[in-house]
């Protein structure tokens, strides 16, 4: 197979690293050490010595572990596995390998042994032909569709809320931009055969609660919001089949939306004539009712609604904060930049900490929803600090907030990253 | 797209090459068509010995591992007891009540924020002609400057971009403990980092004699 991550530059010279505490070698120990422990058992308490990243806040060590199928991800939590990228994987793949992609996962009652050949998903609810569809089934009869998004979980970059929020402490690495191979979810809604009156469509998969009393992890949207060319019923990424801890054999692929959506061992697609009413959309991942999506810090909002799309990021992806780079030459920044799928039209690059401002070149265009690499250029002044901002704005004019949104739930992070580095 | 100089065209032109290396259409392997087992690993961490353990052990082990509790930021004993209720509620925990304080004091035991009174107490005339005002600047200049300025007055190449900007340090009419205090913890709502994890009680000590220095000789 060919392989879909491109190195198209790398010219920057200094410390490629994604946040401080990682370094290659730290990860080369825990690819050694990470899948010993995996062979022989892992203890119950990790090593002080064991290698750990380090986010930049408070109870941000975070144990580089190998998980089946993966390579030495930082772990923040086990049972249910989280695991976030180091964020040099942004900088060395524009599409993130398969075995460094982020996993997320809120129960623990996982199956962790899956039959592609029992495997079978299911269509039912407001349709006219309820389906029962063979993995094979699913590959031969539909066509097969191929398109680059972001999965980007909503929770992504909550540790740097000020002041902090309970949740899922990420730091910037649980996203991830993937080639999906699958099918169209409205073909096969098609052949189901929606009735009138259809309102939302529930997604579910194989997980499952482990107390009795714990709400089944599932999802829905608005019927419109599906009915399109790019929501897909995705068998492949990057070529190769889902890791299971992304979602073998099937995973929902909802461009420009959250993770949340995006229903992992896809096994159950149901269409309501009703708005859910279930405890994952009317009282998890919400936003305050207004467009900022935020309220005063420490506030809680009086209306909210689900979460939905994302705005629009970038990022620097091979220069540290504190690092030192070399004067009296061009450097090159380089960076990802990506939105809700309108597509990035430019980005803004400053040295000075947003006084000045310079336009960086795009790379490759995979498609709207896709990571686009961008880089810019300066030459240090010798003895000078610098304060690296990229500033992303998209087609239809949107761009990034100098100023981070709060909310309660720790989401929606969009705002303009500043890298502090130093010539010398 | 605006006009180019020919020297842009041809870094644009060779840009673009080296992008245009990946075909957009990637074969996807073989389907697989035999079954996928995995075996996920144990957990990581276990809860710290405590008054209350046994009670965390027997009932968030249930459904997750401990490292839920290690990775929070250190909460309120308000914000814990919101999250044990939650679990009750809303996802089924099984604990009963009258086990929930017991709970709730061993989770603030083991990650909550230090309560204000266990902040060091500096006296208010402590700056004055010590030797720690060079090492205070030498602290500023490393970490304060960027947005406060070298003047101190908030007007720093990041300070000026941020809303609300960063505080003019020569007009505040704070006291050092209260300012200390802002240092150490940060201040919620605006870009003001914690700091009390990167410098040294020393550091932040000297770092405000600087300050204090500064308004002083503006």
């Amino acid at each position: 197979m060919s392989s879909p991550q491109d190195e198209p530059l790398r010219i920057q010279p200094g410390r490629v690293l994604g946040s401080p505490g990682i370094t290659r070698r730290s990860l080369l120990r825990a690819a050694l050490i990470g899948g010993g422990l995996t062979m022989a058992g892992i203890p119950l308490t990790y090593a002080k010595d064991a290698p750990t990243a380090t986010l930049p806040f408070k109870r941000g060590a975070r144990p580089l572990v190998t998980f089946p199928q993966k390579r030495p991800l930082m772990v923040m939590t086990t049972r249910p596995p989280q695991l976030e990228t180091p964020f040099h994987v942004f900088n060395e793949h524009v599409f993130t390998p398969n075995d460094a992609f982020f996993v997320r996962w809120h129960l623990a009652n996982i199956p962790t042994t899956i039959d592609p050949s029992a495997f079978r998903l299911h269509v039912r609810g407001h349709v006219r032909r309820p389906l029962s569809l063979s993995l094979h089934e699913l590959r031969t009869q539909f066509e097969e569709v191929q398109l680059a998004a972001v999965c980007q979980c909503a929770g992504n970059s909550r540790g740097f809320f000020k002041p902090r929020v309970p949740g899922g402490q990420w730091g910037n690495g649980a996203m991830g931009n993937a080639l999906w191979t699958g099918v169209r979810l409205r073909d096969i809604l098609d052949r189901a055969g929606i009735k009138p009156g259809a309102v939302q469509v529930r997604f579910n998969g194989l997980d499952q609660p482990v107390a009795e009393g714990t709400p089944d992890f599932r999802k829905s949207l608005n019927v419109e919001d599906v009915l399109n060319d790019h929501v897909l019923v995705a068998y492949a990424m990057n070529g190769g089949s889902l890791p299971l801890l992304n979602g073998f054999p099937l995973r929902l692929v909802v461009p420009g939306w959250y993770a949340t959506y995006w229903i992992k061992m896809l096994s159950d697609i149901e269409v309501l004539n009703s708005v859910d009413d279930g405890f994952w959309m009317t009282q998890a991942y919400r936003l305050p009712a207004d467009p900022c999506g935020c309220v005063e810090p420490g506030e809680h909002p009086t209306r909210t609604v689900p979460i939905g799309r994302m705005p629009v990021r970038s990022f620097m992806t091979n220069v540290d904060h504190g690092a030192t780079i070399p004067s009296g030459k061009p450097v090159v920044v380089r960076g990802i930049a990506f939105d809700q799928g309108y597509g990035i039209d430019r980005v803004l690059f400053s040295s000075d900490g947003g006084t000045h401002w310079q336009r960086a070149m795009l790379g490759h265009d995979y498609g709207d929803f896709s990571f686009r690499q961008w880089e810019a250029r300066f030459v240090p002044v010798a003895g000078r600090t610098y304060h690296l901002q990229s500033l992303a704005i998209n087609r239809i004019g949107e761009s990034q907030r100098f100023s981070a949104r709060w909310n309660p739930g720790g989401y929606l992070r969009n705002a303009v990253e500043t890298v502090q580095v130093k010539a010398i | 797209m605006p006009g180019f100089t020919k020297q842009q065209g041809l870094l644009i032109l060779w840009v673009g090459l080296l992008f245009l290396s990946v075909t957009p259409w990637v074969m996807a392997e073989p389907p697989r068509e035999t079954p996928l087992s995995v075996t996920l690993p144990s957990d990581l961490m276990t809860f710290q010995p405590g008054p209350g353990r046994e009670i965390a052990a027997g009932f968030c082990l249930i459904c997750h591992s401990a490292d839920y509790i290690y990775m929070q930021p250190p909460h309120s004993p308000q914000q814990w007891e919101e999250i044990v209720h939650k679990m009750q509620r809303a996802f089924g925990c099984p604990i009963p009540n009258d086990q929930i304080p017991t709970l709730v004091e061993y989770l603030v035991s083991q990650n909550a924020i230090q309560p204000a009174s266990s902040l060091p107490r500096v006296a208010e005339s402590s700056f004055a002609g010590t030797g720690t005002v060079e090492q205070g600047r030498q602290v500023y200049e490393a970490h304060c400057q960027s947005c406060h300025g070298s003047t101190g007055k908030g007007d720093g190449p990041v300070g000026r971009m941020l809303i609300p900007p960063a505080a003019d340090l020569t007009a505040t009419t704070k006291a050092d403990r209260e300012l200390l205090h802002i240092i150490q913890n940060g201040k919620p709502g605006t870009a003001m980092p914690a700091w009390k994890g990167t410098l040294s009680p020393g550091e932040l000590t000297a770092v405000l004699a600087y300050i204090r220095d500064l308004a002083r000789s503006h």
